[in-house]
């Protein structure tokens, strides 16, 4: 998914990220879906999403950037990675 | 095996030696033993290296966290508590944080992490306990139940709510408002250190809470019981060898009717069916440990397979081996009782196996 400049645009990441959770839940997703709202995502896959994003999109999400302000849908997700992307060292984590 | 977990399983072998029984009885672990093995790194030996722990992978972790589960049940439970105290450190500490504790879970200090409450087991968004936050200070008020190596810990990492989200706040033992209330008589596990902790406006600076709270209580929730779930399993394993091991030589020397009981079907079923459980149990475990050393897409699901199919087992191969020893393994702190009562807990701790059939059969329905 990456390009050559290790940036990957918000759009192949929010394709990727509703790819992501309709395997998991089995129901279509939008960009603005709660991810762990009513018929999100179940505790089981929580996990599985962080590091599905780490390894995806190399970035290291650790620290601060676990907030739920982060997670809440695909389009603050894509600006996560998008952020960590950017800092370029993999992100604020150890 | 690598060699460096094959020295640590010799390492604790001779640091248990038969004194695991007597642990039992007792209720309670030698604190040299715990400091030893917390010094070399060995309650948490999946610590990266940056960080002064030995740095393995899961599958070697494991493989010693069996060898010590099939030597003592409330050792492993220690070890259990230690590894996914530094593995929640290491996901939602900020750099700073991981970098002031994680060392010291190397070093000789222990941990405990603590989840549940009277009416938040399995429904952990029950959760009462709750950090605010005021200037530069927090405050952590609530009442935690059955917290496992707790009597034993340095510093305990309390789940509580932030808002409407989730937040893990730091607790040293000693700050003001903490009480740790052992759990006299639990059923196994006897000497794990259980405990009920209370913490009645306990104040702390913000630095402790880990990662600035405020992160979503699933995820933080299912992140630190991915390492317990994975810890338990590999524990399973090791009950299921060391139940193995006590049949097979009890069945191959022990004769009645004028031969080994071995050679007696229904026994030799009973010695099938354990055999059968522990590679069943470890093939599971080995799998989740690639899934988690992988990064896998499916690691919520191969861990959460593998700690309800090596604690079925494990539960179904302690009775099993008291059957097998008949009177010769009914005494309490015998390998084969301890194995019996501590792999019932199993079943309980870390997501019941009913917790576990919802959701693998949710995961399996959501594949439709």
């Amino acid at each position: 998914m990456t390009t050559s400049s290790d940036r990957t645009a918000p759009d192949a990441v929010q394709t990727d990220l509703v790819q992501f959770l309709t395997r998991r839940t089995g129901k279509d997703w939008t960009a603005d879906d709660d991810v762990f709202g009513s018929g999100g995502l179940s505790s089981l896959h929580a996990m599985e999403l962080v590091v599905h994003l780490e390894r995806t999109f190399g970035v290291s999400i650790r620290g601060g950037d676990l907030q739920k302000e982060n997670f809440r849908t695909v389009q603050r997700m894509s600006e996560l990675v998008e952020r960590l992307q950017t800092a370029g060292d993999g992100g604020t984590g150890a | 095996m690598r060699e460096a977990v094959a020295l640590a399983g010799a390492t604790v072998t001779e640091l248990v030696g038969d004194r695991a029984d007597d642990w039992d009885l007792a209720g309670e672990l030698p604190r040299d033993v715990l400091r030893k093995l917390a010094e070399a790194g060995l309650l948490a030996a999946q610590i990266p290296a940056r960080y002064g722990g030995p740095g393995w992978n899961s599958t070697d972790s494991g493989e010693f966290t069996a060898e010590v589960g099939s030597l003592c049940g409330s050792l492993r439970s220690v070890m259990t508590a230690q590894g996914m105290a530094a593995w929640t450190i290491e996901r939602l500490g900020d750099p700073a944080q991981a970098t002031r504790l994680l060392p010291r879970l190397v070093s000789g200090d222990t941990a405990a992490v603590a989840f549940s409450e009277e009416q938040a087991g399995s429904d952990l968004s029950a959760m009462t306990t709750s950090v605010t936050v005021d200037g530069s200070a927090l405050t952590l008020t609530g009442r935690k139940t059955w917290v496992t190596a707790a009597c034993y810990a340095d510093f305990l990492l309390v789940v509580a709510r932030m808002g409407a989200e989730g937040a893990v706040v730091v607790v040293p033992r000693t700050a003001p408002g903490v009480q740790v209330h052992r759990i006299g008589d639990p059923l196994g596990c006897r000497a794990a250190g259980h405990a009920h902790v209370w913490l009645d406006e306990v104040r702390l600076p913000l630095d402790h809470l880990l990662g600035g709270g405020r992160q979503p209580l699933p995820l933080l929730v299912t992140t630190a019981l991915a390492y317990g779930r994975m810890s338990v399993a590999w524990g399973c394993v090791g009950m299921l060898r060391a139940c193995l091991a006590a049949a097979v030589e009890h069945a191959g020397s022990r004769r009645q009717f004028g031969r080994p009981l071995g050679d007696h079907q229904l026994v030799a079923r009973h010695v099938a069916d354990l055999w059968a459980g522990e590679q069943i149990a470890t093939r599971a475990c080995e799998h989740a440990s690639r899934c988690w050393d992988a990064d896998a897409d499916d690691l919520g699901a191969a861990v959460v397979l593998a700690k309800y199919v090596s604690a079925q087992h494990a539960a179904a191969g302690a009775a099993a081996a008291v059957q097998v020893l008949a009177s010769a393994g009914t005494r309490d702190g015998h390998v084969v009782a301890r194995a019996y009562r501590d792999a019932k807990l199993m079943e309980i701790i870390e997501g019941s196996s009913e917790m576990c059939q919802l959701m693998l059969a949710g995961h399996a329905l959501s594949r439709r």
